[in-house]
Formats: structure tokens, C-alpha cells, sequence
């Protein structure tokens, strides 16, 4: 039951943004990566969900390797992440995203369209049900039926974590979640997280505020040009003097 | 006069339901398909050489489609890992191999002689006014079909899905699902209609050669619809009865003003066709209908 | 031997192919769409070195008022077409590309009709090397396109302007960034690819017959041969457009004369699957 990323390296024309990453956590795990701008965060989020294949290194999922495997795939083995700069279905209303999101619907192929509209229809309800059950767990009703593109900024961080549950993901990887959202919905972003965990969906966490992500992860891995600094148990972590000299000093 | 429109009504329904399917393509899922003719093609050819055999019509017409919804299959899997502007040039490749297999392979499609004696549909009506009205009536009903089934995707969780490429590929694959399935989808549906379309063509005309097949086809229908508005049941409609007015009108011309011989309207046809290209491209992209960008 | 002699002869059909591919694979490279036009600026080529040939019965002088006139041609679309549609997407460049196509082809099917021409070629003994035989017309042609050639790749090389074409070509982000995509640049890549796209032309015209439909039909083994050479790299094109031309003519006695042009399609399919950087290139052609 549990997710690793191991030796995973990365180059980009020569250059490499990643030099052998290896981050290992519980499927139900609570775990955090922080790391100053181009230590190579995101680029380990594309090659962990498929969206880059690494030059080397393995990902494997509760034991299955996910080598080879397409973004789709391993989303579908129950990995789903989100996107630094949310990427909303806009055209579609916040409701239709999250309905667009859910995995297993006969009205996705042509023909469950035309002979099963029994079917489509008993589904298309209770995915409704669904989506609005997610919508009042991430207090989004307000805007149910708006386009998702005229959310705000943070807004749409809860859409796309709310898109992900709708696939009943094992793992969630957040990529950002509280960056450009107002402290208020950052505290609320923070509860629905920590109570979703506590049903069993694990979460890896890429985040520049430092200060929200240490309240909230159980371990935390620290990102530095390209390779782990140093991991561990949040304070611990952030107590180590090459963490405050790689970080906290280019912050300050 | 009444049997001329009627035969200019079929002929508007068979590029209608090229219309369609092109729409859809490029509308829904943004394929830029070069290559329709060659479904058109397949579907014309294989409902003509089963009927010949003796195959009854319907089952022909089934044939047709099938045969065009499957040939979609592969190419879709093949090209479906290209980006756009490539997916454009291996169409228009393989609907110029389908036409150069046409011409090659004599023993059945009798080359470039072509494929005469196809049998009508209707044929137990009189020839002429009735067998042309049914013929027509008939195409009718297939294109309210094909309407009201794109309608129906549109508005269906597929529809949804279709949204949700056009705004964000990269998220739907990061949900689990993967575009390429929609969008193969999509092309055998449209390249199936397309083959429909050929069976109709090809048995309305009753003697199909491989010249029918060019390109030019497709660009007819591109034009159809960029005109009209892309992603449009309306748009395809006004696009393709606007085509049918030029291309007939322009024959009109041709008998009032003396001296201009069949050859040079072509090449004026295709200048008008290739300035309609250009000039709706700079100043009205939406064409006349609007843009689909909206559900 | 008798292989030698087909792959001799597909040298020369190559060279046409190399100049079309060039010429696509140029403004591919740097504007980034397949210009569908490529193919109609031959035929205009073909039917301006005809216009000279008969006064001057000179292949040069004919080649060189071709090239003058497509380059002309070609600007000509850049201002007023495809400048216009800069940040379009890619299908409004394509359905332009045609539109500018048929709008040529027209236009040379009212001038000059659609009975096939040719250049009436003085008939020459070939020689004979070794047993191969070569026609001294295919030396001339060799020669001309070699003429063409080298100056593309002088001026691709040699200038400054070149140079910057170069970068755009290899590097479109970093050229971005450095402001390279002036209008200049533009102006003198689409002068550059009509020239060339001329001196196939003429080659074409010559080696076979004269009409309006002529171009189009040299437009799929171009395009494989610009994405079977990499796209962006002309010396590619060149060396997959010598390759195509010896491969589909050696084929000829295996799969005949008509599934030849399929076969050009069979590789870019190959390769496209298989080596999406092409031969040369860079840039890739799957997501």
C-alpha cells in the first residue's frame, strides 16, 4: 500500500532537472514537497502522472508498476493529480465539470448513446446526485451552475480537487493548491483535505507556502536543484541548516 | 424544371451529410480532416460493387457505411497520435491512395473505366419524377436522422466530454480518460456517414469513375462549412445549400454568357472556391451561422 | 543495371521532390503550417519558364524568370494572406494555404488552358557512362537545381538573415524571446521558399508535361519528403526528396506506375510513426 517514486532523473537537452528523485509515502499518506522556484517540483509531478516520460527511474503504485503507463492510465489505477495553473473545462459549468470527471458512463461511447438511453439517463442522475454532493462538501453551490471559467483563482483549485474525487481516486497529487487563493479559502482548502484523508485518500502535496503546507503534511520532502534535500517529519525538516540555507534563505 | 430541382435537392443532401460529418469532426473534437472524399469514396464503391453482385440495397447501404466507419479505425489510430496539422496531410494522403488504389486495381473497380450500370434506388417506381422523389425523401430522412444524432451527442455526456477536450486536453487525461477514444469515435461516426453518403451518391448517379474523388471534394465540403459556420447543424445547412447555389449557378452563368467553355468555368469555379477560402479565413472565421463555441 | 539506370533517373525526380520539400519544409519551420500552396507555386514556375523558353530557348534564362516570378508570387501570399493570419491557429493557415492554391491554379487554367504543354527540348544522344545512360537534358536539370540549391543554402548560411531563419527554425521559443520574427525575416523566408518551389517547377515542367493540375499532384511526396528529411531542415528535405525519388522509381517494376505516389505516403506514415524527427530534424510531430 504504498507509492514510490525511485531514481527518477530528467533531462532536458542535456540539462537535468532531475537527479535521481526518490520519494516513497503511504497510499493514505499525508505528504508534502516544497522547494524554492525551478527546483524541478512540477517536472516530477509530469513524469510521476504520465505526463513526461523520465529519462530513467520507476513509479510504482500499491505495488504495480506504472512504467510506460499514459497520464489516462494512471489515473485510472486511482492516481489523479491537479494543475499549478487550473485547467477548467470553462465552457462547461462547475456541475458539468465535475459530472465530465466521472469515470464509467455509458453515454462516453456512441453507441451506449443510441441503445442504452435508459441507462444514460439513470446514470446522468445519480452522477448529478454525486457532483452535488462534492459540490456542498466543497461549499461551491453558489456557483454550481456558473461557467467554470468565471471562477476565481481559488475557485477553481476547489474545482479541480473537487473533479478529482469525482474518479474515487486512492491518491490525489495537488499541484499548488493554495497558490493565489485568499487565506480564508486557503484554511478551507486545508480542512477538506485533512477530512478527505481522514476517509483514506492519500495526498502528495507540491506547495510554495511553506507555512500552510507544514501545518498540514505528516512528513515532508524538501526539493533543491533537482534533487531531495532532505525529508522527514515537518519541523525536523525545516529545523536542518541545508533546508533554511537552499530555502528559506533564497526566500528571505 | 421541377425534376431538375429535385435532382439538385438529392445532390445537396448527399454534401449535406458530408457536411455533417466534417463538422463534427472539426467542430466538436477540432480534427482537420483533408481527407473526407476517400470515405466518400469507399462507401460510393462498395455499396456499387455489392448491389452489382446482386447484394439487395439496404444491406449495400449498410455495407457502405460500415465499410467507411472501419476504414476510420485504423487511420484514426494511426493518425490520432499526430498532431493537427499533420493528422490534415495524412488524411489528404489517404484519400489519394484510396483513389489511386481505385484506379489501379481494375479487377474490381474497373480502373479508371469506372462502374457503370449501377442499379437506382426505387427501382420498381417509374423512372424519373417518382423514383427521384422517393430518392430525395428518402436522403431527407437520413439527413433529419444524422441531424438529430449529432444534436443528441451534443447534448449527451459524450457532447460533454467533446466540450471538455476543446477546453482542456490535458486535464481530461489527467482525470483518466483519453481523448483519442472520443475522438476516433467521432471520426468513424462522421467517416460512416461519409460512406452512407457515397452509397447514395453512387446509386443516385448509377456510374461512378475515380475522378468523382479528388480532393477537390473535400474542399467543397471545408468550404461548405467554414462558410456556413463550423460545429453547426445550421451552419452546415446554409454552407452546403450556398455551395450547391454556386456550383449550380455558376453552370447557369456559364449558358449566358457566350464563349466560356466548360474547362474555363472549372478553373473559375476553383479561383471562386479558393477566394471564398481566403476571404473567410481573414474577415469572417465564425462564417455565417457563428461559431460553435458555445454549447 | 537496369536498376542503376532507375535509380539514376530517380535522382532527377528526386531533385524535384528535394525542392519542393525544401520549400515546404522552410515555411513549415518557421511559420509552422504544411503550405498547401507549395504545389500550385510550381505549377506557376512551370508555366512562367515556359513563356520564356520558346523566346530564348535558354533552360537558364527560363529557370531564372521562374524563380523571379514565384518568389514574387509567394511574397505576394505572405502580405497578403498569411501575415494576416499570424497567431491563427494552424487549421486557418492550411485552409488559407489551399485557398491561395486554388486561387493559382485557377488563374493558370484561364491564362494557359488545360491542354497539356511541354517544352519542346531539342532530342540529344545521352551519354554513356559505363553502361548507364544519361541524358545530357537531366545534366542541365541537375545542374539547375544544383544552381538553386547552393544559393538556398548560401543564403541560408552565409546571411545574417539566414542565420536568423536558422534560429527561428531550431529554436522558435528562443527566437521569441530574441525578437527575431521581424517582418524581414518573414518576407525574405516566403521569397526564399517561392524561388525554390519555382526551380522544381521548371524541373517538373520539363521532365514531363505542363498543366494546371501538375503541382498538386507533387504535393504528397513532397510533404513526406520534408517530414521524412525532419521538419525545419532543409538539408533533410533535400537528402529524403533524393531517397523518395530513387526509392519510388526503383519500386516502379514491383508495384507499378500508379502506386508509386502511394508509396511516398507509405513512408511518411513510417516514418511519422516510427521517427517523428525525421531524418534531420528536430521538432517532433507526435504529441
Amino acid at each position: 500500500m504504498t507509492f514510490e517514486a525511485v531514481d527518477i532523473c530528467k533531462a532536458f537537452d542535456g540539462f537535468e532537472v532531475l537527479r535521481n528523485v526518490s520519494i516513497s509515502m503511504p497510499l493514505d499518506g499525508l505528504v508534502g514537497l516544497i522547494g524554492p522556484n525551478g527546483a524541478g517540483k512540477s517536472t516530477l509531478f509530469s513524469v510521476i502522472s504520465g505526463f513526461m516520460p523520465p529519462s530513467s527511474g520507476h513509479v510504482t503504485f500499491d505495488g504495480m508498476s506504472m512504467d510506460g503507463m499514459s497520464a489516462s492510465a494512471r489515473a485510472r489505477q486511482g492516481m489523479v493529480r491537479t494543475f499549478q495553473v487550473p485547467k477548467e473545462f470553462s465552457h462547461l459549468t462547475v456541475r458539468e465539470n465535475l459530472m465530465a470527471a466521472a469515470p464509467g458512463q455509458a453515454g462516453e461511447s456512441l453507441s451506449g448513446l443510441f441503445l442504452r438511453p435508459g441507462l444514460i439517463r439513470q446514470q446522468e442522475k445519480a452522477l448529478k446526485a454525486r457532483a452535488d454532493e462534492v459540490i456542498a462538501f466543497l461549499r461551491l453551490d453558489r456557483v454550481a451552475d456558473s461557467s467554470a471559467g468565471l471562477l476565481s483563482g481559488g475557485q477553481k483549485k476547489l474545482l479541480e480537487l473537487g473533479r478529482a474525487l469525482m474518479v474515487e481516486p486512492r491518491l490525489i497529487l495537488l499541484d499548488e493548491p493554495f497558490a493565489g487563493v485568499n487565506p480564508v479559502l486557503i484554511a478551507e482548502i486545508m480542512e477538506r483535505i485533512r477530512e478527505l484523508n481522514g476517509r483514506g485518500i492519500g495526498f502528495f502535496i507540491i506547495e510554495h507556502d511553506l507555512e500552510a503546507l507544514t501545518r498540514l503534511v505528516s512528513h515532508l520532502y524538501v526539493m533543491d536543484q533537482g534533487a531531495i534535500l532532505a525529508e522527514g517529519e515537518p519541523a525536523a525538516v525545516l529545523a536542518e541548516k541545508a533546508v533554511r540555507d537552499a530555502y528559506l534563505g533564497g526566500e528571505a | 424544371m421541377l425534376s431538375y430541382l429535385l435532382a439538385i435537392a438529392i445532390i445537396t443532401l448527399i454534401y449535406l451529410l458530408l457536411s455533417f460529418g466534417l463538422s463534427l469532426q472539426y467542430g466538436s473534437v477540432g480534427l482537420i480532416n483533408f481527407g473526407h472524399v476517400g470515405f466518400f469514396a469507399i462507401g460510393a464503391y462498395t455499396s456499387a460493387l455489392l448491389a452489382l453482385s446482386g447484394v439487395p440495397l439496404f444491406a449495400s447501404f449498410c455495407a457502405a457505411a460500415l465499410a467507411a466507419g472501419l476504414t476510420a479505425w485504423p487511420i484514426g489510430l494511426i493518425s490520432l497520435r499526430l498532431r493537427d496539422d499533420y493528422f490534415a496531410i495524412v488524411t489528404l494522403g489517404f484519400s489519394e491512395t484510396v483513389r489511386i488504389i481505385i484506379v489501379s486495381e481494375k479487377w474490381l473497380t474497373n480502373g479508371v473505366q469506372g462502374v457503370p450500370g449501377i442499379p437506382r434506388l426505387f427501382s420498381s417506381l417509374p423512372v424519373g419524377f417518382e423514383a427521384q422523389l422517393a430518392t430525395a425523401g428518402l436522403l431527407l430522412a437520413v439527413c433529419t436522422l444524422a441531424a438529430l444524432a449529432m444534436w443528441r451527442i451534443i447534448k449527451s455526456p459524450f457532447g460533454r466530454i467533446i466540450q471538455a477536450i476543446r477546453d482542456n486536453e490535458d486535464a481530461l487525461k489527467a482525470l483518466g480518460k483519453d481523448p483519442a477514444r472520443f475522438k476516433i469515435q467521432v471520426l468513424m461516426l462522421s467517416s460512416a456517414l461519409a460512406g452512407l453518403a457515397g452509397a447514395f451518391y453512387a446509386h443516385y448517379i448509377t456510374f461512378i469513375i475515380p475522378e468523382q474523388f479528388v480532393p477537390l471534394v473535400t474542399f467543397y465540403v471545408w468550404m461548405a462549412i467554414i462558410i456556413g459556420g463550423v460545429g453547426r447543424i445550421s451552419g452546415a445547412i446554409v454552407g452546403t445549400v450556398l455551395l450547391m447555389v454556386f456550383l449550380e449557378g455558376s453552370r447557369f452563368l456559364r449558358d449566358f454568357i457566350p464563349g466560356v467553355t466548360e474547362v474555363e468555368m472549372a478553373s473559375l469555379r476553383i479561383g471562386v472556391i479558393g477566394l471564398l477560402l481566403i476571404l473567410f479565413t481573414l474577415y469572417r472565421p465564425q462564417g455565417i451561422m457563428g461559431d460553435y463555441t458555445k454549447r | 543495371m537496369y536498376f542503376a539506370q532507375l535509380a539514376v533517373n530517380g535522382l532527377v525526380q528526386g531533385l524535384v521532390i528535394s525542392l519542393a520539400a525544401m520549400s515546404i519544409t522552410l515555411v513549415f519551420g518557421i511559420v509552422r503550417f504544411p503550405n498547401a500552396a507549395t504545389g500550385d507555386v510550381m505549377t506557376v514556375g512551370a508555366f512562367s519558364g515556359l513563356v520564356v523558353y520558346p523566346m530564348t530557348g535558354s533552360l537558364l534564362a527560363s529557370g531564372i524568370f521562374a524563380v523571379i516570378v514565384t518568389a514574387a508570387v509567394a511574397l505576394i501570399s505572405h502580405l497578403l494572406v498569411f501575415r494576416r493570419l499570424a497567431g491563427r491557429s494552424v487549421v486557418a493557415l492550411l485552409v488559407a494555404s489551399i485557398g491561395v492554391g486554388f486561387v493559382l491554379r485557377s488563374i493558370m487554367g484561364l491564362v494557359f488552358g488545360h491542354q497539356p504543354m511541354v517544352f519542346s527540348m531539342p532530342l540529344s544522344r545521352p551519354y554513356r557512362i559505363g553502361g548507364l545512360a544519361i541524358n545530357p537534358l537531366d545534366l542541365q536539370l541537375a545542374l539547375l537545381a544544383a544552381v538553386m540549391l547552393a544559393l538556398a543554402f548560401a543564403v541560408l548560411h552565409l546571411t545574417p538573415i539566414g542565420r536568423q531563419m536558422r534560429a527561428v527554425a531550431d529554436n522558435p521559443s528562443l527566437a521569441r524571446v530574441s525578437g527575431i520574427r521581424s517582418g524581414r525575416v518573414l518576407a525574405a523566408l516566403w521569397v526564399l521558399a517561392g524561388a525554390i518551389a519555382g526551380a522544381g517547377g521548371v524541373m517538373l515542367g520539363v521532365k514531363t508535361v505542363v498543366n494546371p493540375e501538375m503541382g498538386w499532384d507533387m504535393l504528397m511526396p513532397a510533404f513526406a519528403a520534408a517530414i521524412f528529411g525532419g521538419i525545419g531542415s532543409p538539408a533533410g528535405a533535400l537528402l529524403a526528396g533524393l531517397i523518395l525519388g530513387v526509392v519510388q522509381e526503383m519500386s516502379t517494376p514491383f508495384v507499378g506506375f500508379t502506386y508509386k505516389i502511394a508509396l511516398s505516403f507509405a513512408i511518411m506514415l513510417v516514418v511519422l510513426l516510427r521517427r517523428p524527427t525525421g531524418l534531420l530534424g528536430r521538432i517532433e510531430g507526435v504529441r
